[in-house]
């Protein structure tokens, strides 16, 4: 073993928890090798596609039969066109399989899904914290919103968001830069909830890691809203612009991309895990790096998958398996209730720039007063506009008149959807098929989740509660859906290696530790012990930082 | 000027060519068609101006919308879109449509467009000639420029302003 080989820490993966764990590390003082099993992209220069106009993508930005054959998955996220489908992978060479219908997004690049998210970032409150023990669902979480608070503050003055405090303890405030504006129609809705709903519903700007003013030489947003494509200004927040630089500049950093990690090394002798086994994703060669702690941060499936391949004598059913939970509690939200209405009114108002966030309701749902029907709650993400030509592309209508019509703001339009949270369930899960190997030797993922009844009866209370709403607010064609959703289309997969006190019925603990394995660490969403209604990115991040700060103490400590 | 590094990011971009082949095929001229032959291509143009006749802004043919369409619908239409798409055109081309006068015109695609309302998008020659036309035209330079307002880097965003007079719809 050379001394390459040889580094303080590891971590699996470069999104958004491995990029939080990269710069807390190296900013310990620890020499620290991010293994990447993606391709490399720059910051900024390998943009590409970021400043195009519509007219220089090939077809306008629609993308092609040869781009959906390639990514048949992939191709199905409202987010995919010509200009972001370099930043998702192709599912032919990536397969998994589904035991039942779930839909995998994902982006194998430095950076990862950091790329491409949505970057709305909330945080949980003790409502979240205590619900499993409070009805018994699942098993408790090993943490309260105070262990978990400072690291929010921590992660959120680093990152940089904007957006609006609600001031509900269900959504505790937080360190936020001046939202963006909302619209004419979007203060009219904040206006009228505002007398019918007495402060228990409210519109909100939401919480969004995308800067409205300058922050650490990034931003401020320059209202493209492409995102998804990379961002020239560095205004929202992700791995490549915003937490690998900061450990590159501890010169503590190594990244190591098109490294796909097969499973730990566990030393049977001294009871421990050493390092990792990776396979080149060029070259196909195998090679093996050494660390005193390793940090899991590959995502949700894939950090799972490395621990069930990662089998030894001590732990033959995959490491830090001793409670058999290992890949069980597979969760996601769920979105598919909510409403669609239209305004006639405020015709003489109109907005300039494409604001790159939602407006966002508040969980109310089993706050203050317990429902009958389902446990937990739901948000909403609230989508205005004003109409423009696309209204037209339906319909029997053609010509001067109707050119004229369509090119100028037309009616405005409101879509929104309840992210509702899914429960703990033993039966939702993943594992892996070591007899069906990709072309890198590594074992196929099988994923089996369902939605439950409480979901159900949740989802039809997310569409009533939308339209009832919107009918408050004095807006027109107000129509509700429930559409049946496929798991994972949130892209907010989590669960499957459970944080909790008790190693029989938890694979981590509260510090995202393997219980039996205390130097190996897993922080991205594999650790979730329940869903909540908000967006997770956030938890993650604070979670790592937390998790980091700790491993740092017990290394120091001689403990690990 | 350090307020204003952030601009930098953007300059590394603007420098940077990559486009594709499709946009190779139309910086040719003259242009040629790929897919459709020279008539249809013409029955085409009569149909895509019909649908976006010049009025304030260019017509659809000036924005080269019927070439957009000869590229864009075998790349990305299904195969049966893609055949009602031809048969339709077809059609047109017996009727010889692109000789005719605009009242006839006018009056031809109207019938066609209320047949074509109850049929499935794939088999809908009229809805996949307003799909492809209103895309091609409108995200076309002078359609989100002169018939539409458009900016590629607003530089911020406002959120309640006062309708300027005769203001255009955002392109994107």
């Amino acid at each position: 073993m050379s001394d390459t080989n040889k580094y303080d820490a590891i971590v699996v993966g470069s999104g958004i928890s491995g990029g939080w764990a990269a710069k807390e590390l190296c900013e310990k003082g620890l020499k620290t090798l991010v293994l990447e099993r993606g391709h490399p992209l720059r910051h900024i220069e390998d943009y590409k596609t970021a400043l195009k106009n519509p007219w220089e993508l090939p077809h306008n930005n629609r993308a092609t039969n040869a781009d959906k054959a390639a990514q048949p998955i992939q191709s199905t996220l409202y987010l995919y066109d010509q200009s972001t489908k370099k930043h998702f992978v192709n599912d032919n060479l990536h397969p998994y399989t589904q035991a039942q219908p779930f839909n995998w997004y994902r982006g194998y690049q430095v950076g990862g899904r950091s790329l491409m998210w949505a970057r709305h970032v909330f945080r949980y409150s003790d409502l979240d914290f205590e619900a499993n023990q409070r009805e018994g669902v699942g098993i408790d979480w090993p943490i309260r919103y105070k262990d978990i608070a400072p690291w929010y503050d921590h992660v959120e003055k680093f990152i940089g968001a904007s957006g609006e405090n609600s001031g509900l303890a269900q959504l505790p405030s937080q360190n936020l830069q001046p939202p963006f504006e909302m619209n004419a129609l979007e203060k009219h809705i904040r206006g009228r909830f505002a007398e019918k709903f007495a402060g228990e519903r409210k519109l909100i700007c939401s919480a969004t890691a995308v800067l409205s003013r300058e922050h650490n030489g990034r931003g401020p947003c320059q209202g493209r809203n492409q995102c998804a494509r990379g961002c020239p200004y560095s205004a929202y927040f992700s791995s490549n612009g915003v937490t690998l630089p900061a450990a590159a500049a501890t010169g503590n950093l190594t990244l190591r991309p098109d490294s796909i990690v097969h499973s730990l090394i566990y030393d049977e002798g001294a009871d421990k895990v050493t390092g990792v086994r990776i396979v080149d994703a060029a070259t196909m060669k195998t090679q093996e790096y050494f660390a005193r702690v390793v940090f899991l941060c590959a995502s949700t499936l894939n950090s799972t998958a490395i621990l069930l391949n990662s089998r030894s004598l001590r732990f033959p059913d995959g490491l830090g398996n001793d409670s058999g939970e290992l890949g069980h509690n597979l969760m996601d939200h769920h979105n598919g209730g909510g409403a669609t209405a239209s305004y006639s009114k405020l015709l003489d108002r109109y907005y300039r720039g494409r604001r790159a966030t939602s407006m966002y309701i508040p969980r109310f749902r089993n706050v203050a007063r317990k429902e009958e029907k389902f446990k937990r709650g739901y948000g909403y993400e609230v989508y205005t506009w004003r109409d423009s030509w696309t209204r037209g592309v339906g319909g029997a209508e053609f010509g001067a008149d109707f050119k004229n019509g369509i090119t100028r703001p037309g009616d405005w339009g409101l879509y929104t959807e309840g992210y509702g949270e899914t429960l703990s369930n033993h039966e939702n899960r993943m594992w892996i098929s070591p007899e069906k190997q990709d072309r890198w030797g590594i074992p196929r993922i099988n994923v089996s989740m369902t939605y439950g009844e409480n979901e159900k009866a949740m989802a039809q209370q997310m569409m009533d509660d939308a339209v009832e709403m919107m009918e408050a607010a004095g807006l027109e064609n107000v129509k509700g859906f429930n559409h049946a959703v496929t798991p994972g289309s949130v892209i907010h997969e989590m669960g499957t290696a459970r944080m909790g006190r008790d190693p029989k019925t938890s694979v981590l603990n509260g510090f995202n530790q393997i219980h039996a394995a205390p130097n190996v660490f897993v922080t991205d969403g594999s650790c979730m012990v329940s869903s909540p209604t908000q967006n997770p990115s956030l938890t993650y991040m604070a979670l790592t930082a937390r998790a980091v700060n700790h491993a740092a103490e017990e290394m120091k400590a001689g403990s690990i | 000027m350090k307020r204003r590094a952030f601009l930098h990011g953007a300059s590394v971009l603007l420098g940077s060519s990559a486009l594709g082949t499709v946009l190779e095929a139309f910086a040719e001229t003259p242009r040629k068609a790929t897919w459709l032959s020279a008539s249809e291509l013409a029955t085409l143009a009569a149909l895509v101006d019909t649908i976006l006749p010049a009025t304030d802004s260019p017509a659809a043919s000036a924005a080269d919308t019927h070439y957009f369409i000869d590229l864009a619908i075998p790349a990305c239409a299904s195969p049966a879109a893609q055949q009602t798409f031809r048969k339709g055109l077809r059609e047109f081309g017996a009727k010889n449509f692109a000789k005719l006068p605009p009242d006839k015109q006018i009056a031809l695609l109207k019938a066609r467009a209320q047949k074509d309302q109850a049929p499935e998008y794939d088999q809908s020659f009229f809805k996949i000639l307003k799909d492809y036309t209103l895309s091609g035209y409108f995200l076309s330079e002078i359609g989100a420029t002169k018939a539409l307002a458009y900016e590629q880097v607003p530089g911020g965003y406002w959120g309640d302003l006062p309708l300027a007079p005769d203001q255009k719809a955002w392109a994107i």
